[in-house]
């Protein structure tokens, strides 16, 4: 593919930034986006996930079972942080990463 | 809110899912983003065929209004123009009207997310002009308005084929299928030679090479295996194929196989569309791209064996229904989609993707 063509076009990252990373070492979509910023825009990686799993299967030869899904985190889809804070007093929208840990003894079991 | 069944996505196999659950006197509610039921169907001009043998052939947005009139007089709630955010520690569906986040608790879930379409990247490919084969199908089926006046299609599976058609029949004049492939990965070679007969070339073994125009696409070079032509078009169709939307499988804590006939990464499902969240079923697209007829049959187990789990049918009627449905979905899917299917579901409890964190 030519280096120059777009990968993400949320955040305009190329096909040789997205090689960059898989040649230090980038394995998975999810090592792409936090070095790049891929997938990080409005469509939060809807368009350019399958096609960074394809630069990384074609670089590196792993097949695309191989190649984890990338963590797809709530709000599934952009929405106002005035839509999120809800007006309702018995409910709260926002959830944090805390509400999936469960702490033993000071200690993440 | 409370509800029996909450099903995601209103597309065919959300209201079959729908009709099989709220026939039985359960209490129903879709979640869908778009502002009318019936998913894709309602920009499907083409007649589908088979479908399931209740019904006979018809277009698509024929059906989409068939399965609506179905659910008018059950225990069906509509919540269009909503979309699920995620979801809640005991279990509750996030739903937003895009004015407030509300929680919807429900005895069990139906997820027919449906598909995604790939994009098929080249240089400049995001330059006005250039959609996807199901944008401009939504274009001129649905908005009425002409998606090109000049077009080249890149891909050619049957849905490219379908879509060539429609424009065809909308004035726009298309100048030529590009595959990268030696052959058309269409599976419905009829369609394929209509086009052939009324002089459309397919170049195989080529793809774009370059784009150029002021602001929106005006020229495409197409690299052929022995040379590189030029043509002059104002929109470019990419077909790169469909996965299934897996977001909300995601944040269920579902876990996923790899099956390359199904369109990639698909959650694991047992033969009653349960996923291994006992409370989740799976329907549609989400549990494998395939085609119309089969997308209803789907819907229609989901429905089933939730019906069951929720007792308002006979276990041994339930598992009479199934075994009728599966036969119909063997006989009316492709074979290389059924057989990958039967596949997937042999990986039931040898998922490659399980206990993901989630956040």
């Amino acid at each position: 593919m030519d280096k120059t063509t777009i990968i993400c076009r949320c955040e305009e990252i190329s096909c040789e930034e997205v090689e960059e990373v898989i040649s230090n070492g980038g394995r998975t979509f999810d090592d792409v986006k936090r070095i790049t910023r891929c997938g990080m825009g409005p469509c939060q990686a809807k368009i350019c996930t399958s096609m960074v799993a394809e630069i990384i299967h074609q670089q590196t030869g792993l097949s695309l079972s191989e190649i984890p899904l990338p963590r797809m985190r709530m709000p599934l889809s952009p929405i106002k942080l005035e839509t999120l804070a809800t007006n309702s007093t018995s409910f709260s929208a926002v959830k944090s990463v805390l509400d999936d840990v469960e702490i033993e003894e000071g200690k993440v079991r | 809110m409370k509800t029996d069944v909450l099903i995601i996505g209103g597309g065919p196999a959300g209201l079959s899912a729908a009709i099989e659950t709220a026939s039985r006197g359960l209490d129903v509610t879709i979640v869908d983003e778009a502002s009318q039921l019936g998913g894709q169907l309602n920009q499907q001009t083409q007649t589908l065929r088979p479908l399931p043998s209740v019904y006979e052939p018809m277009r698509g947005f024929e059906l989409a209004y068939k399965l609506i009139e179905q659910i008018k007089g059950l225990s069906v709630k509509p919540l269009l123009n909503h979309r699920v955010v995620g979801f809640y520690a005991d279990g509750s569906a996030g739903i937003t009207d895009e004015e407030n986040v509300f929680p919807v608790k429900a005895k069990k879930i139906i997820v027919a997310s449906g598909a995604a379409e790939k994009a098929v990247a080249f240089p400049k490919w995001t330059m006005p002009g250039i959609m996807t084969i199901g944008a401009a199908q939504t274009l001129i089926n649905r908005d009425f308005v002409m998606a090109g006046r000049e077009a080249v299609i890149v891909g050619s599976s049957d849905f490219a084929m379908e879509t060539a058609m429609q424009l065809m029949a909308v004035g726009t004049r298309v100048k030529a299928i590009i595959e990268k492939q030696s052959e058309v990965s269409a599976i419905d070679q009829e369609k394929v030679s209509e086009l052939s007969r009324n002089g459309i070339p397919f170049y195989f073994n080529s793809f774009i090479k370059e784009v150029r125009g002021n602001g929106q696409v005006e020229q495409i070079d197409i690299e052929l295996p022995d040379e590189v032509i030029t043509l002059n078009v104002d929109l470019v169709c990419m077909d790169g194929g469909r996965m299934p939307i897996l977001d909300v499988f995601y944040q269920l804590g579902c876990s996923f196989g790899f099956q390359e006939e199904l369109g990639g990464w698909v959650p694991q499902y047992s033969n009653t569309f349960q996923t291994d969240r006992e409370d989740v079923f799976i329907a549609g697209n989400a549990a494998g791209i395939s085609t119309q007829g089969p997308l209803l049959l789907t819907g229609m187990i989901a429905g089933i064996s939730v019906s069951e789990e929720l007792q308002a049918i006979r276990s041994a009627e339930a598992n009479e229904m199934r075994e009728t449905l599966w036969k119909e979905l063997g006989l009316l899917e492709y074979k290389e989609v059924y057989s990958g299917r039967v596949k997937h579901l042999e990986n039931f409890t040898s998922p490659i993707l399980k206990d993901q964190f989630i956040s």
